[in-house]
């Protein structure tokens, strides 16, 4: 009798031991289910499309199941542990980062049969030295300033005359003078304060500074003249009074229903704006630049999906993948994303953004500057943009302690990753 | 008496042999298996883990790692951040211990008496502790929003104008402090209504005849009795209020700026945002040896305290 009660205490053990245990395959164990980590919000428009392109898919490939997950508010650390944990999805959503972060985790797709479309815009961002790729774009990242054009016609803004921040500081006193936000940004989401940096940093530094950044010197004067044009916009009142609470989606409410002018962030703030307000006039201008600097576009890789190199799916994940890239499915998704294609054989029906995109992608000769962050900063520096920024915005920092904290984790950062 | 419980033990020992106190002791043990198993797994060994990791410059997903030796540790000292997390995590661990405590046992006191709807008052005053902190601070977050939080309406019915409650440093460090102040302070009035109820009634009897009032009553029956209660609810709230988390996450992010971040988020920021998990892992012993140096320290006091009591 005792020695059967020690038995089952063991054996209990033992069964908590290997239960504890996990697997460390790729995606599901059901070879004939491929896990989609989507990094699209339930109710957002690509996820929309998604959803319709996989239930045709599975028409056409009864035999392979595709369950597409939607993103939630901690995609990259759930990422990161899943990738650390070796419990990785089949293919998952690079948010950019499908070269520099995810390309060690990820299968190369240049020999795939729709590679040779690959837009070679994307080239310096998505491809290594090899001429390797890692992820299907689906769109082509081409951003500005996003605009509601019926608040800056009642300010008496003409958004096409936005060649410098004094031209846009100007217009954002006129919008301000009509009662309305000028600038809308979320300090609740990670990510839009970072973006007002990111967008104003390529103006802000000479190639040779760049070069600095790119040989781990940080160039303390440029970083500080970012942070002193958004000081200077939050002792004028031109930011939303709820920066601390508002999230990505109230700007997409505020810029589409005229409670804002201007957002900084890519064109599916825009996109999902129109769901507040369909007929709202949106669009994106070029991100002005200093005096005597130009203005530009700002771009790279957006929405693209990598196949996990060790997924137990290789051959489904890749039709899967072959048959979001069939010409009028990339369309489909290109329009949703409200971006290019990434795909040069695929064409894009861009709504509200076809006018921006014919005056300033098409017909203007605009240089496409990559995301600062992601070329002359170190991996890992994005939280420390957006967390800075955004202490300056709500004014708990001033400039030279926000730059200090730049300065201090971009040296810890890049000693770290060299 | 003595002798009465002298002959029960020696007629439950069994003659000759090992004693059955022991052979019992030895199977019972095996039972504490799978809950040692248990702990081993997600306690021993995440902690050494995450000590080896902190000497390490990891980033938290790749399969690359090098030694850096003490580097981590020492970047923690020039670190202005994570002083401003430390120094938080301190407001947030004896502020919260200091409200609780005051509220907790003020509100045992008065629900210990025999007065109607107590029952209902108690379990009205402990459910907040049932409810996740990730909740409860997601619907502080709905109150203080700047457009549709319930605050600001009360404000603009009055004929204020709105106020931007979380976008100040020192209101967003006080607002965490209350809100987790007042979700817990039901587990310190439990603690204190326990205390209060074994307290026999004759010394309270003994210092009335004596001449005693309420408040010398309190002070030199209640107080010096409830010691094993101060200690337990003391020690609790402290260390609930060291490893402070999930409202800071949800309520502010840690923001605005870094101003609100206890070293537990900051720890989750190192780790995920910063891709620097060596760096975190450093921030996460320093946590663990504050919080063990704090309890350590507490318990000394409060035992001296209770002796001389």
């Amino acid at each position: 009798m005792k020695s059967r009660i020690a038995f089952v205490a063991a054996a209990s053990a033992l069964t908590l031991l290997a239960s504890g245990c996990g697997g460390t395959s790729s995606g599901s164990e059901d070879s004939n289910v491929l896990e989609f980590q989507t990094g699209q919000t339930v109710d957002s428009a690509l996820m929309t499309t998604f959803t319709e392109l996989t239930d045709q898919f599975k028409e056409e490939h009864p035999d392979i199941e595709v369950d597409l997950v939607p993103t939630t508010q901690s995609y990259e650390a759930d990422m990161k542990v899943r990738l650390a944990s070796g419990n990785v999805p089949d293919i998952w959503y690079t948010h950019g980062w499908s070269l520099l972060r995810y390309s060690e985790f990820l299968m190369p797709l240049d020999e795939e049969p729709w590679a040779e479309n690959f837009n070679p815009a994307l080239d310096s961002a998505m491809r290594n030295d090899d001429g390797q790729f890692f992820a299907l774009p689906v769109d082509t990242d081409i951003a500005g300033v996003l605009y509601n054009g019926e608040v800056l016609e009642a300010a008496g803004v003409d958004p096409n005359d936005l060649d410098t921040w004094t031209d846009f500081t100007d217009a954002a006193k006129a919008v301000k003078a009509n009662g309305v936000t000028p600038i809308y940004v979320s300090g609740k989401d990670n990510g839009p304060a970072g973006n007002v940096a990111d967008w104003i940093a390529p103006g802000a530094f000479s190639d040779q500074e760049l070069e600095k950044f790119s040989n781990g010197e940080f160039v303390e004067d440029g970083y500080s003249q970012i942070l002193e044009l958004v000081a200077q916009w939050r002792e004028a009142d031109y930011f939303n009074p709820d920066f601390a609470s508002a999230t990505q989606d109230d700007i997409s409410r505020a810029l589409s229903q005229g409670d804002a002018a201007f957002a900084f962030g890519q064109n599916d703030y825009a996109q999902n704006g129109l769901q507040y307000n369909p007929d709202a006039d949106l669009g994106f201008v070029p991100v002005p630049n200093f005096e005597g600097g130009k203005k530009y576009l700002i771009g790279g890789e957006m929405n693209a999906y990598g196949i996990a190199k060790e997924t137990n799916n290789p051959e489904a994940a890749k039709a899967y993948l072959a048959f979001l890239a069939q010409p009028e499915n990339l369309s489909k998704l290109a329009a949703a994303a409200g971006s290019a294609p990434g795909l040069t054989n695929a064409e894009a029906d861009l709504g509200v953004f076809q006018d921006s995109y014919e005056t300033f992608v098409e017909n203007d000769d605009l240089e496409l500057k990559p995301y600062f962050d992601r070329v002359y900063l170190p991996n890992g520096m994005w939280n420390t943009m957006v967390t800075t920024t955004g202490a300056v915005i709500t004014g708990q920092s001033d400039v030279q302690t926000a730059v200090n904290q730049m300065k201090t984790d971009f040296n810890s950062l890049y000693g770290q990753n060299k | 008496m003595t002798q009465l419980l002298t002959r029960k033990v020696a007629t439950a020992a069994p003659s000759g042999g090992r004693p059955r106190k022991s052979r019992r002791g030895g199977i019972i043990n095996v039972f504490y298996l799978p809950a040692l198993l248990l702990f081993a797994i997600f306690m021993v060994y995440p902690l050494i883990s995450g000590i080896g990791l902190s000497f390490t410059n990891w980033n938290g997903y790749s399969a690359d790692r090098a030694f850096v030796g003490v580097s981590n540790y020492l970047r923690l000292f020039e670190d202005a951040v994570f002083r401003t997390a430390l120094l938080n995590t301190f407001i947030y661990g004896i502020g919260c211990t200091i409200i609780q405590q005051i509220l907790g046992l003020g509100l045992a006191l008065v629900l210990d008496r025999r007065i109607r709807g107590r029952g209902i008052a108690r379990t009205i005053i402990y459910l907040p502790v049932l409810v996740s902190p990730v909740v409860m601070g997601t619907m502080y977050y709905l109150l203080f929003q700047f457009n549709n939080g319930m605050l600001n309406d009360f404000v603009i019915f009055f004929g204020g104008e709105r106020v931007a409650w979380l976008s100040n440093s020192t209101a967003a460090v006080i607002i965490i402090v209350l809100i987790n102040s007042l979700q817990f302070m039901g587990i310190s009035m439990i603690i204190y209504l326990a205390g209060l109820q074994s307290i026999p009634s004759m010394y309270y009897e003994a210092s009335t005849l004596d001449g005693a009032t309420g408040w010398k009553q309190f002070i030199h029956i209640t107080v010096p009795l409830l010691q094993p209660a101060f200690a337990a609810s003391i020690v609790l709230n402290l260390i609930g209020g060291l490893k402070l988390f999930d409202v800071i996450k949800v309520l502010t992010g840690g923001g605005p700026g870094y101003s609100s971040h206890s070293v537990s988020t900051l720890i989750g920021v190192s780790y995920f945002d910063n891709q620097s998990a060596g760096y975190a892992s450093a921030m996460g012993v320093v946590l663990f040896l504050i919080i063990i140096v704090f309890t350590l320290i507490l318990n000394a006091a409060l035992d001296r305290h209770r002796l001389e009591a």
